[in-house]
């Protein structure tokens, strides 16, 4: 059990000593899970509402889709994704494979339908009351969407939050899209399998404390702004 | 005369299939309030939801000011507001629930002023409960904030759907004293659907009787609910007490329910003239019709209970008072099935 011991004394000192390699890699995952979360988020709130507040022809199907899909494996994901990024694929030209944003793609996609999942959890389980008191103040049907989608907040929240967990440690998509590639598309859970074959604890242990202080600082972040509210 | 603020002409509401409420037509002056009184399940708020505009009706017609409006409809949504029967707030401070109107009309200015005049108005001060969250108020305090969410639109007209039924007795006084306020100083027209008769039949213009979503009267009418016993051939009824049975026509239905019009009552059961039926039965209470100044007496027979229209004279002549056994007279052909 040494080598643990000696794993997290090294982590340490390279986080403290500014290590170049780790925080590159550092750097790359919260710029491409930024991207990722952000887009799932601008393209998944309006969906999820819309499936949770809205009672449509099929909206049962498409809702046990989205639930399936909720649990998609990051390598399925990484290799669609590749599939349509490499010079062969419809998407070949845009040169997006083994870049960030090629990465935050296929982030995006896992992201996604958990964000709408869970959106439309949020949205269904809003009490019926909300629509009663927003209406009979006299709202149009943009204040309704918007003070119901303000009132379901919270659940969206935790659903982002959840999203946020998956795209930051998953290492599929990453892998496979981006190549590890040091200094360029080398994130912390791609790094963090790199240096675990090379028998680098050290360092395998730095980036996963590093991984955790970021996911910490994100939810310490949420919870500050739901206590505002 | 005035533009009806309300006038429904040939409504028909259903959920699922199945009609909760029909209205052939129905005005409602300006600046009156109309009292809404019937079981549960009699469409009273269905009615109130679709003149609150939060419902389209499924047919026919609903106009306010003499336009044609429906949920969202720019004529009315400003002027209208509903107060829900279960008190509901929104996630943040009273001071944003009371505010959250005046933001949506982009009426921004002076709002901490008129929240505070709205939270008097329901006897909660300002500075106690403006900051407090939505979640660390009692019911009573509740439905007061959401009262005042509503009083500071100083709206035209103000639907109240059972404002007093779960809060108590000093919440319930102070709601029903800033809702006759706003009628008062803003010449709000409101209607109200409540269980307290008596405080209605004290308060109201105009009262209507709801029954299985239709409007049966305008008048206190009792309506005894079925099901209905075969008594002997030909003879139907309910069986009140060893001495007691309550006759009726043949019912259209095991579950129909009787209105029975009560014609006359008096202390001496003896007198009966040609197909009467008398009921010997126990006054319970008693109260004013303000409009009128006819005296409504309830009057126990077993269980059920029967409503007596009186005047001053005749509640004077029979000495009325709560506990008197007195007696009470119908006629079968009388008797309608609803």
């Amino acid at each position: 059990m040494n080598f643990l011991l000696e794993g997290f004394f090294q982590a340490f000192n390279l986080l403290l000593s500014g290590n170049a390699e780790t925080y590159s890699a550092m750097w790359a995952t919260v710029k491409v899970s930024s991207y990722s979360i952000g887009s799932s988020l601008l393209i998944g709130i309006p969906l999820g509402f819309c499936l949770g507040y809205f009672d449509f022809r099929g909206k049962k199907p498409l809702r046990t889709i989205v639930d399936t899909m909720m649990a998609l494996p990051t390598v399925f994901i990484g290799l669609l994704v590749y599939a349509f990024l490499t010079h062969r694929g419809p998407l070949g030209n845009f040169g997006l494979l083994f870049t960030l944003p090629g990465i935050a793609i296929g982030q995006t996609i896992l992201a996604l339908p958990i964000v709408i999942g869970l959106s439309a959890t949020a949205v269904e389980s809003m009490d019926t009351k909300i629509r009663i008191t927003i209406m009979s103040m006299g709202a149009n049907r943009r204040q309704l969407f918007l003070s119901s989608l303000w009132e379901s907040r919270h659940g969206i929240l935790a659903g982002a939050i959840a999203a946020y967990g998956r795209v930051m440690t998953e290492v599929g998509i990453s892998m496979m899209v981006g190549g590890n590639i040091k200094w360029h598309t080398r994130t912390i859970t791609t790094a963090i399998a790199l240096e675990t074959n090379k028998g680098q604890f050290g360092m395998g242990v730095a980036l996963g404390l590093a991984l955790i202080a970021i996911a910490l600082c994100v939810n310490v972040s949420v919870s500050f702004l739901r206590r505002r509210n | 005369m005035d533009i009806p603020v309300y006038e429904i002409q040939s409504l028909n509401h259903s959920y699922a299939g199945k009609t909760v409420l029909s209205i052939d037509h129905l005005k409602v002056q300006p600046a009156s309030i109309v009292g809404l009184i019937g079981p549960n399940g009699s469409g009273k708020s269905s009615l109130l939801r679709l003149l609150g505009l939060i419902e389209r009706p499924t047919q026919g017609k609903i106009l306010f000011n003499g336009l044609m409006v429906e949920p969202f409809s720019n004529e009315a949504r400003f002027r209208i507001t509903l107060l829900p029967q279960e008190p509901f707030l929104m996630k943040r401070s009273v001071l944003n629930n009371v505010a959250y109107g005046l933001k949506l009309r982009s009426n921004g200015k002076d709002i901490i002023h008129k929240a505070g005049e709205a939270l008097a108005l329901v006897g909660l001060p300002f500075k106690d409960f403006a900051r407090r969250p939505w979640y660390a108020l009692s019911g009573g305090e509740t439905q007061r904030v959401a009262l005042a969410a509503r009083l500071v639109l100083k709206p035209k007209v103000l639907l109240l759907d059972e404002p007093t039924a779960s809060v108590d007795a000093a919440s319930a006084q102070l709601i029903k004293e800033a809702s006759l306020r706003a009628r008062r100083e803003l010449g709000t027209t409101l209607i109200v659907a409540s269980h307290d008769w008596q405080w209605l039949y004290e308060i109201c213009d105009e009262i209507l009787h709801l029954f299985k979503g239709k409007i049966l009267g305008r008048s206190r009418e009792t309506i005894i609910f079925g099901p209905w016993q075969k008594l002997a051939p030909g003879k139907w009824g309910k069986i009140l007490s060893a001495k007691q049975q309550l006759l009726v026509p043949a019912p259209p239905n095991q579950e129909a329910a009787a209105v029975i019009e009560v014609l006359s009552v008096s202390e001496d059961g003896s007198s009966v003239a040609g197909e009467d039926i008398v009921l010997s039965g126990t006054v319970s209470r008693l109260s004013l019709e303000r409009k009128t100044g006819k005296i409504f007496a309830t009057i126990l027979v077993g269980d059920l209970p029967f409503t007596v229209r009186l005047t001053f004279q005749q509640g004077k002549a029979h000495t009325i008072f709560p506990g008197k056994t007195i007696f009470i007279r119908y006629r079968l052909d009388q008797i309608k099935w609803i």
